[in-house]
């Protein structure tokens, strides 16, 4: 049996050209209910493949957790679907309400937020010689171009919008003070809180629960299943604690590739899942 | 007392204006002499440009060590026009030197005021944009900005010694009055005073458009940039292109920068874009505060006034090491600078020393 507490990289041979040639259909049938469509996904970085067709359907209104060991892929295939890092071969498509879809691959960052995408980063990245305030603010869906940054002033249902989000993550007390005197958990409640006021349709949280205590987990998994009902939400993370209080589908990647897909006791109760990533639980 | 807070750096800016104005008084009743006034003309130039650099270092955070390009830019097209209308119109005597026949064509929108207006403008602003187009696309940042930035200077200035028929190379467009005028001398006096007041107005009004801008979204999103620029593309903005623009801005406020220097200088050589004058632009901003705008102002006059009276005898020498000392004390202790010593580290010290009074007596 190898030994699973220290993940192995094997680099994964796969053939190449069929990937990349593989003439995918521009606009995948999906159904209704599908936001997402993570179309045969690989990406090479120098020849080591950190994700191998890669194929996955986010539904609207579900709380979807990537999981896997570290080096899983995780982290890519967020960067992916936001146009961070350019796919090897394949599509990330979005199917946002009522318009037609659109195809993220090859689209610029800002664009893609713009489309109704917000995405949360491992490290909380706020803006800390700003307030809170401003840090919302700045977040506001519209008005992103250089003249209305000038002359737009920020409205009044602008400013009630931020603060019932405020007040759901629980930061309303705290909007005149710089985000930099913020205690950890709390950027990263505000990182939440500015995806939440661009009012997206998919928000990508990564490791929202790192670094916070049982107490701030809990808080953050009830935030979760807020935004929820406004949207979709995709959660990488590793605490199974916080996998279990706020799944609804479970996605688990190793070495780049999806292992399985399903609820979280199905995903719990499976012999492979248990060997590659929840039996290191029971090691340690 | 809140209200200081609140407006303090506009009172302060308005003392230097006004301190600044009541000079040509002093002139007229031969208090101060007239190179006085004239170094101080430079001195408001300077601070002109230090607004610009505040903006795309102090808020921005992109340190360009290249400023003295469009600074000079603009003095050149200056220069230009004043060098015509003291040949009127005529070619000059270095380009029948360089063997020129006639006015090159570079030369000839520089016939008309309006124009050369326009080209002290649009010349930094071009450049400006090409430059900066492509850097921020290809999101260069951080020291190879800078590297870039300090090359790019470097090589104008190449091309300009090169191209000596038409610039006269190192020696540079000399011999020019000002815009009012002759300034030097006795009869002069008028011409000067006119001059003072008019770069007076226009640093005054650079200052009032740079507060405006960053009181607006617009400056919060400067300082988001700095912060976290990744966070900021996230945030739906085109970062690279909110960062060509406050480039370009602050090309164009360096060009009125230096076509407002080359009416005090009198002449203008390419030794203003070096790189040795790009950093001095530099220290000048980080003395005086980053981020404050404010800050640019004070540290241009502070450092340059310093410059006036200490670099003359026996201070000339290590003038420079004393200005390298106070910007590496600055750096390592000041980060907030002139401005920032007194919006926050003395208002700090107060507090705990009134902090530890209050404390004693619960103690």
């Amino acid at each position: 049996m190898p030994r699973l507490d220290k993940p192995v990289y094997r680099p994964v041979k796969i053939p190449r050209r069929p990937l990349i040639r593989e003439k995918l259909p521009d606009s995948p049938k999906v159904n209704g209910d599908t936001l997402l469509k993570i179309n045969h996904i690989s990406v090479s970085f120098d020849g080591f493949y950190a994700l191998t067709n890669v194929a996955v359907e986010v539904k609207r209104h579900v709380v979807h957790f990537f999981i896997g060991p570290n080096g899983a892929g995780k982290t890519t295939l967020l960067d992916i679907i936001c146009a961070k890092t350019k796919p090897t071969a394949g599509t990330v498509t979005f199917y946002p309400n009522g318009r037609d879809f659109i195809r993220l691959t090859g689209m610029e960052e800002h664009a893609i937020v713009r489309e109704g995408i917000g995405r949360k980063f491992q490290v909380p990245s706020v803006f800390v010689n700003l307030t809170v305030l401003d840090n919302m603010a700045l977040s506001l869906k519209g008005h992103k171009g250089i003249w209305d940054s000038i002359f737009h002033r920020t409205a009044r249902e602008e400013y009630e919008r931020i603060n019932t989000v405020l007040q759901n993550v629980g930061l309303a007390d705290r909007k005149d003070i710089k985000a930099g005197s913020l205690a950890h958990g709390e950027k990263q409640w505000l990182e939440i809180a500015m995806q939440l006021v661009q009012q997206p349709e998919l928000i990508m949280l990564d490791e929202p629960a790192a670094g916070m205590d049982k107490a701030e987990t809990e808080k953050t998994g009830e935030i979760l299943k807020e935004i929820k009902k406004e949207c979709t939400v995709i959660v990488v993370e590793h605490d199974m604690e916080f996998v279990k209080q706020a799944a609804d589908t479970v996605t688990v990647l190793h070495e780049g590739r999806v292992l399985m897909e399903g609820n979280i006791h199905d995903v719990l109760a499976d012999k492979t899942v248990q060997a590659v990533y929840l039996g290191r639980g029971g090691e340690r | 007392m809140n209200k200081f807070k609140k407006h303090g750096v506009n009172i302060c800016f308005s003392l230097i204006v006004v301190g600044l104005a009541v000079m040509p008084l002093l002139l007229i009743g031969n208090v101060v002499d007239a190179p006085l006034i004239i170094f101080l003309g430079k001195c408001m130039a300077f601070s002109i440009v230090a607004i610009g650099l505040d903006l795309i270092w102090g808020h921005t955070g992109i340190l360009s060590l290249g400023h003295g390009l469009y600074f000079a830019l603009g003095g050149y097209g200056m220069a230009m026009y004043l060098k015509l209308q003291a040949t009127h119109g005529a070619i000059t005597e270095f380009m029948h030197t360089g063997g020129l026949t006639e006015l090159p064509d570079v030369w000839k929108p520089f016939q008309s005021l309006p124009l050369t207006i326009l080209l002290i403008l649009v010349v930094p602003v071009l450049a400006a944009y090409m430059i900066g187009y492509f850097i921020f696309k290809n999101r260069v940042k951080g020291v190879y900005f800078s590297i870039i930035s300090q090359a790019l200077t470097w090589a104008v200035y190449s091309v300009f010694i090169a191209l000596s028929p038409i610039t006269n190379g190192n020696v540079g467009i000399t011999e020019i009055s000002s815009i009012t005028g002759k300034i030097r001398g006795p009869t002069g006096q008028n011409n000067l005073i006119i001059l003072f007041y008019g770069s007076l107005a226009i640093l005054a009004l650079v200052y009032a458009l740079a507060v405006f801008l960053v009181k607006t979204k617009f400056g919060k999103l400067l300082i988001a940039i700095r912060d976290g620029e990744n966070r900021t593309y996230f945030s739906g903005y085109c970062v690279s292109r909110y960062k060509t623009f406050v480039y370009v801005l602050s090309a164009a406020i360096a060009g009125i920068a230096g076509a407002v220097f080359v009416n005090f200088n009198g002449s203008i050589t390419p030794s203003q874009m070096t790189i040795a004058g790009s950093i001095n632009m530099v220290i000048w901003v980080a003395i005086g505060g980053r981020g404050t705008i404010l800050g640019a102002v004070i540290g241009a006059l502070l450092i340059n006034l310093c410059e006036y009276n200490l670099s003359s005898g026996g201070m000339i020498e290590i003038w420079q090491y004393i200005v390298g000392g106070i910007f590496c004390i600055t750096i390592l202790f000041f980060k907030g600078g002139v401005v920032g010593l007194f919006t926050d580290q003395i208002p700090a010290l107060m507090k705990k020393a009134k902090g530890g009074k209050s404390d004693a007596p619960i103690g």
